[in-house]
């Protein structure tokens, strides 16, 4: 559709057609105020803040957020009507409005503090008794209500039905004693539920884990890659005096789409730990960088075999690569096992997979006319996907096939067709599926998602069997790893699957072994941030935390995206990278890097890596 | 018969209530016998196309009685009957407006004539399934339409071959359950679609989008149930009783402080006066008409000095008023029109659905205020309140009629009744005789409080 | 059958309700008539129940609850056998409605709509308009309108359902309903279930007590 010509406050411009008021309006910078409209929601003119008069049109105003652009329509945002439906509605929104602003954690970044300034009455004409609710209400041990300050925009409620597809948080009552709550008063459950701390545009949802530490004028902040999925959303971390202090979402629509899961936002608390390793140390005892690294070489060096490696989910492509290095010399022979990661090899490693042309980005999702989801639970493995693909079902129309065991969160939607496999089956049923009703005209492109089940399927088997119904129905592949950087560890041929049992040497880089460290070991050196039982007989490297760490994940679609901490390292604690470089000297290895760059450049070029690997990706500004 | 509060028996305006007062009518045998019933809708399947119906709806005139009063053969030539896929007739009898008792007048006495209107107007529209969305509280009326609706599918003019022809055709019921903001087209499609009644923005229209997603004609019981009269005797008889612009005849309620309340078939054009005094017999000895509500409580406040206003819409628009619901409350001068302006208040508040920041906040705002003057703590200040609110809850402020109604009780009160007002507010004091109405705190300002009364 | 645990709905009310999605072009509109056969059971909504009907509609328990809650038919709490809702809207309290309120609340002692009668009995409401208003001042009680109210037209209503006096059924109504026999005109059980054709059909009746 040709593009749209229209005048808003005399400035003339042009929009794609379908634009709504409130979007055009901000191409020339003109601010219409608005509560209840979101740009990833369905607009609902609820909220009546955003009224505005437009001729041609109605002889009354309407509400911006609702009103597509028209060929030569003239919008006027500052007419004497507008002006005072804003001021009126801004005064409705406070009459029963707590005047909390000094402790409430939204001040220094609320839209009805912000809008009320630019846009309502310098004084109040209320003056009489407010309406009262208990407050605060723990709506989850991560998540506080405070019903006096909501304004009912209902963008949680929304929220949480539309793009979430779930309803345990819902309003109550009607009229003006209609309030928030979680259903019979139960703490919510979703891994989606702290959107809404992001999506309120009032004090009424707070992060109870952030409460009370910071104001937003106290914080920097950088946007950076979340390190607890493969996904790879964006995610924009808070930091004030070394801490960090809270983690936002931020808006990638090639990935996330502006929303993250509860691990993302939540699990942070433990850069801050007071108890956090800030000096290298031997068998319990104080130690220098140097004494300690030669400590490490010595009691790895050599042991072909019998040492082991364990890596964490997200080890950086910087470190992968070291590591390599490493393991293609002094540690040759080492068994390496990579935490979290799936039964599923890399693409095209020698397999009848499919040639790279049939792989998919997450992004292509939402243009998919049939959507097959194998072998995963996506709300728990990789869960801004399952976002991704509810919202091409329930606003795209596409069409769902999920074979899976158990059921899944997608069967609350009448229109999912789940087939329920015997575990081991899947992929006997995937190669059923070429001749499913569903599939015999899909009407445009096929994705189909799929997983390990968590190791109860024959990887292989399902993949190419996955691989074949691609080529059949003309679909395109995701492949569900789960490890932070899965890919990228698998591209260094660093993502081992080898078993501990037996080894007599142990070097963790990250956590140890979810298993625990094997009977048979004798010398144990780890790279982690916190004490944790047992160091005292090992040789301990304070290690960095995600929100320290430079480098770059590739997320599970082979997007390479680098990291922005906004966390500058400081010593006695060092980089990853150069820990690595120090230890591979030790042991023999000259591995001479003089930051993260000439690494990133030197992998670019010498490691054969996924062909063609998508051009890397900066994320955000850095502001550290 | 003489026990009818309401219209009935062979006058030339009773288009609708001709019949009203025949033992049985709400049977079918009956319904078919005299009174003709059916053979408009023999007439509609069997002999015109789809198009010749609406044309003939469209040149009778008809105006929707709900309250909107917009007219119906336009709405039905909204609905694109060549498009794919279903499409559904929805009948709001969620009739909830104060003062207004017609629908269920229609349903209690001759359901029938309700369906033959659904029948003809879902084969006009391209429709195969209409559902009549009828108020909790109406187990009567209900019950009555689920027989009439049986006899009608016994017959088989309900059912996949209705008179032979491969139109299947199904009426459904569905029940509300205590919400007047249903009785708004948009919530009703939400209340349908069994999620909590709140209107949604318009556009898109419900002839474009309406119940779960399909082309929806939405219409009033008094609506449909007028379509039977227009096929039988042409558009143009329909057109020829009334006004130009708002031809035919309407139900009002007559109630309040009259005689003789009751649901009276009224020609177009007619005045206030003839309604309220003749036909409803006038207030009581010794009281005079003070104020009366010419179309619900939602429709602006006409004093007694205008009781010569016509009943059509085009008179009423001119009074800075509006035909609505059709439902006449009249108040005598023993009443204090605070009171009932704040129990009118108390109404919309109650009901408002919490979507929109004017009318949830605004309702609430001027009972209190209104509670303030009756308990004479009342100021200059309140009064200013009570405009301001008004002013706050109209002209587009709102998402939906139920705010523009509610500011519209204050503004026409006070308006003309401003003395009223001041003697409350300024002077404390009231100079009506009569025991005051329901008064007290309607809603707790502590949600942990509980209600003096719901 | 087995007897529902305290706040839970029994087998057939559990099958009655699984069987309304399929009568409506959307499931989701099934929850409204769910729920009416849970307050028809039950007497109101438990948390429980609430759930039972969410968990038969595959549906989140928090969405009913937020449906339950909007609508003034639907309970959450204890409403007694049987409930006064006497409209006190504009054109009843011109005629009176007010002093019928008081009277009932004085008669089945009690002073909120929130709270019920000792004997567990009764219990009232304010309600706005019920669509009857020439017949004002007026009130549903049991699933049908009571007409032209006094004090005495109450007293009556309240002496046969404690069992007191004659039991007999409540004349019909002065008016509107045309022409037809007292039989007909009798009180009838509370419509069950919702949905199209479902308006008669017979659930299993409770055991009855000597009432209407």
């Amino acid at each position: 559709m040709p593009d749209v010509n229209l005048t808003i406050d005399g400035h003339k411009i042009t929009v794609p057609a379908g634009t709504l008021i409130v979007e055009a309006a901000k191409t020339v910078g003109i601010e219409i105020p608005v509560f209840c409209y979101h740009h990833k929601l369905d607009p609902v003119g609820a909220c009546r803040l955003c009224l505005v008069e437009f001729s041609p049109g109605p002889p009354r105003p309407q509400t911006a957020c609702t009103t597509p652009v028209s060929e030569g329509m003239v919008v006027r945002t500052q007419s004497a009507m507008a002006v005072q439906a804003r001021a009126d509605i801004l005064e409705f929104e406070l009459a029963n409005h707590p005047l909390d602003c000094p402790v409430c954690d939204k001040g220094g970044e609320c839209p009805l503090q912000d809008f009320t300034f630019r846009h309502g009455y310098p004084t109040s004409r209320i003056d009489g008794p407010r309406l009262h609710f208990k407050k605060p209400i723990p709506l989850s041990d991560k998540i506080a209500l405070d019903r006096e300050r909501c304004v009912l925009c209902y963008r949680c409620t929304r929220y949480y039905d539309e793009v979430a597809w779930e309803q345990e948080l819902t309003t109550d009552e009607r009229g003006v004693q209609s309030f928030i709550t979680s259903q019979f008063d139960q703490p919510l459950q979703s891994i989606f539920s702290g959107n809404i701390i992001d999506l309120c545009p009032v004090g009424a949802l707070t992060s109870r884990v952030w409460r009370f530490e910071s104001r937003p004028w106290d914080m920097t902040h950088t946007a950076t890659v979340c390190s607890k999925c493969s996904v790879g959303c964006s995610v924009t971390l808070w930091q004030r005096r070394g801490q960090l202090v809270r983690i936002t979402s931020h808006e990638n629509d090639e990935i996330d789409e502006g929303w993250i899961c509860d691990r993302g936002r939540f699990d942070y608390t433990d850069v801050n730990d007071p108890s956090r390793l800030r000096a290298p140390s031997i068998l319990g005892l104080k130690a220098t960088w140097a004494d300690a690294i030669n400590a490490v070489a010595g009691g790895i060096k050599g042991r072909g075999a019998k040492l082991g490696i364990s890596l964490p989910q997200d080890i950086t492509n910087e470190e992968a690569f070291l590591f390599r290095r490493l393991l293609d010399g002094p540690l040759k022979g080492a068994r390496v096992k990579m935490h979290g990661r799936t039964a599923i090899p890399a693409p095209d490693a020698g397999r009848a997979q499919g040639s790279p042309q049939n792989l998919m980005r997450i992004k292509e999702i939402d243009d998919a006319r049939v959507i097959i989801v194998v072998a995963s639970d996506l709300e728990n493995d990789v869960p801004i996907v399952d976002l991704r693909v509810k919202k091409a079902v329930s606003k795209h129309g596409a069409k769902l096939i999920v074979v899976h065991p158990e059921g899944v969160d997608f069967d609350r939607h009448p229109g999912t067709v789940h087939i329920r496999n015997a575990r081991g089956t899947a992929a006997a049923e995937v190669r059923k599926l070429a001749s499913h009703e569903l599939l015999k005209n899909p009407g445009g492109p096929v994705a189909i998602l799929f997983g390990d089940g968590h190791g109860s399927e024959d990887i292989d088997e399902l993949a190419s069997a996955c691989g074949d119904l691609a080529a059949q129905v003309g679909g395109k592949e995701l492949v569900l790893y789960r490890a932070t950087n899965e890919r990228g560890a698998l591209a260094a041929g660093v993502a081992g699957w080898d078993k501990l049992d037996g080894v007599q040497a142990l070097l963790c880089w990250g956590p140890p072994p979810t298993a625990g460290i094997p009977k048979s070991v004798k010398f144990v050196a780890a790279w982690d941030h916190l004490p944790r039982d047992g160091y005292g007989q090992a040789v301990v490297l304070p290690a960095t935390t995600f929100a320290e760490r430079q480098g770059s994940y590739t997320n599970l679609e082979g997007t390479v995206q680098f990291l922005r901490p906004p966390i500058a390292v400081r010593p006695p604690l060092k980089e990853g990278w150069e820990v690595l470089c120090e230890l591979g000297t030790a042991l023999g290895l000259r591995l001479d890097y003089t930051g993260v760059t000439p690494i990133q450049r030197e992998m670019a070029l010498g490691t054969p890596d996924l062909e063609p690997a998508p051009p890397p990706v900066l994320v955000g500004p850095a502001h550290p | 018969m003489p026990d009818l509060r309401g219209s009935h028996g062979d006058q030339p305006h009773h288009i609708l209530t001709r019949w009203f007062g025949t033992p049985d009518l709400h049977r079918l045998d009956v319904y078919s016998g005299k009174p003709g019933g059916y053979a408009a809708l023999r007439t509609a399947f069997l002999e015109m196309a789809p198009a010749e119906i609406t044309n003939e709806v469209k040149a009778s005139g008809l105006r929707g009685r709900g309250g909107a009063g917009f007219a119906t053969g336009t709405k039905w030539s909204f609905i694109n009957r060549d498009a794919p896929g279903p499409k559904y007739v929805v009948v709001n009898a969620d009739e909830s407006e104060p003062g207004t008792s017609k629908d269920r007048y229609l349903l209690e006495n001759s359901p029938h004539m309700l369906v033959e209107g659904i029948l003809i107007a879902a084969y006009a529209v391209g429709a195969n399934q209409a559902w009549v969305y009828i108020r909790g509280e109406y187990d009567e009326p209900y019950r009555m339409l689920h027989e009439a609706i049986e006899e009608a599918r016994a017959k088989g003019y309900v059912g996949s071959r209705p008179f032979g022809k491969d139109y299947p055709l199904d009426i459904r019921l569905y029940r509300g359950h205590g919400a007047y903001i249903c009785g708004e087209e948009t919530a009703l499609l939400e209340s349908l679609e069994g999620k909590r009644a709140q209107p949604r923005s318009r556009p898109p229209f419900p002839a474009v989008k309406g119940a779960w997603g399909r082309p929806t004609l939405l219409n009033n019981v008094e609506t449909l149930s007028t379509v039977p009269w227009i096929i039988n005797n042409g558009g143009a008889a329909y057109a020829k009783l009334g006004t130009e612009k708002s031809p035919g005849t309407r139900l009002m309620s007559v109630s309040g402080n009259v005689l003789k309340p009751g649901v009276y078939e009224v020609e177009l054009g007619q005045t206030f006066r003839h309604v309220i005094m003749e036909l409803a017999g006038g207030p009581p000895e010794g009281r005079k008409v003070k104020v009366f509500w010419p179309g619900g409580s939602s429709a602006p406040v006409l004093p007694e000095s205008m009781l010569d206003t016509h009943t059509d819409m085009e008179a009423l628009a001119a009074a800075k008023s509006m035909g609505g619901s059709g439902g006449v409350i009249v108040m005598d001068d023993k009443h204090c029109i605070v009171r009932a302006a704040h129990r009118l208040l108390r109404f919309y508040a109650h009901e408002s659905c919490g979507k929109c920041t004017p009318c949830r906040i605004g309702g609430d705002w001027a009972v209190r205020t209104y509670e303030r003057i009756l308990a004479n703590e009342g100021s200059q200040v309140e009064l200013d309140t009570l405009q301001r609110v008004s002013d706050g809850l109209q002209n587009g402020r709102c998402l939906c009629g139920l705010g523009d109604s509610a500011g519209w009780v204050i503004d026409s009160t006070l308006r003309h009744f401003r003395e009223e007002y001041v003697d409350h507010a300024i002077r404390h004091e009231c100079n009506v005789e009569a025991p005051p109405a329901a008064s007290g705190r309607h809603l707790p300002m502590d949600r942990e409080e509980k209600t003096a009364s719901a | 059958m087995k007897s529902p645990e305290k706040g839970a709905l029994s087998e057939h009310v559990l099958d009655e309700i699984k069987e309304l999605p399929a009568k409506y072009p959307q499931p989701r509109s099934a929850v409204m008539p769910a729920l009416d056969l849970a307050q028809e059971e039950l007497g109101h909504l438990t948390p429980a129940a609430m759930s039972e009907v969410a968990a038969t509609l595959q549906l989140d328990p928090g969405y009913v609850e937020g449906v339950a809650t909007f609508y003034s038919l639907f309970h959450l709490e204890p409403v007694g056998k049987h409930r006064f809702y006497v409209c006190t809207n504009l054109s009843c309290a011109l005629r009176g409605a007010n002093e019928i309120v008081d009277h009932v609340k004085r008669s089945i002692g009690v002073g909120r709509s929130d709270q019920v009668s000792a004997d567990g009995l009764f219990s009232f409401e304010e309600v706005e308009c019920l669509g009857a208003c020439e017949f004002a001042p007026m009130m549903r009680l049991d699933h049908r309108y009571h007409y032209d109210l006094t004090s005495e037209a109450i007293d009556t209503l309240i002496a046969e359902r404690k069992g007191v006096g004659k039991v007999k059924v409540p004349s019909p109504p002065r008016g509107a309903i045309n022409g037809r026999s007292a039989r007909e005109r009798a009180v009838l059980d509370a419509p069950g279930a919702q949905g199209q054709g479902e308006g008669l059909k017979r659930r299993q009746p409770r055991k009855k007590k000597a009432d209407a």
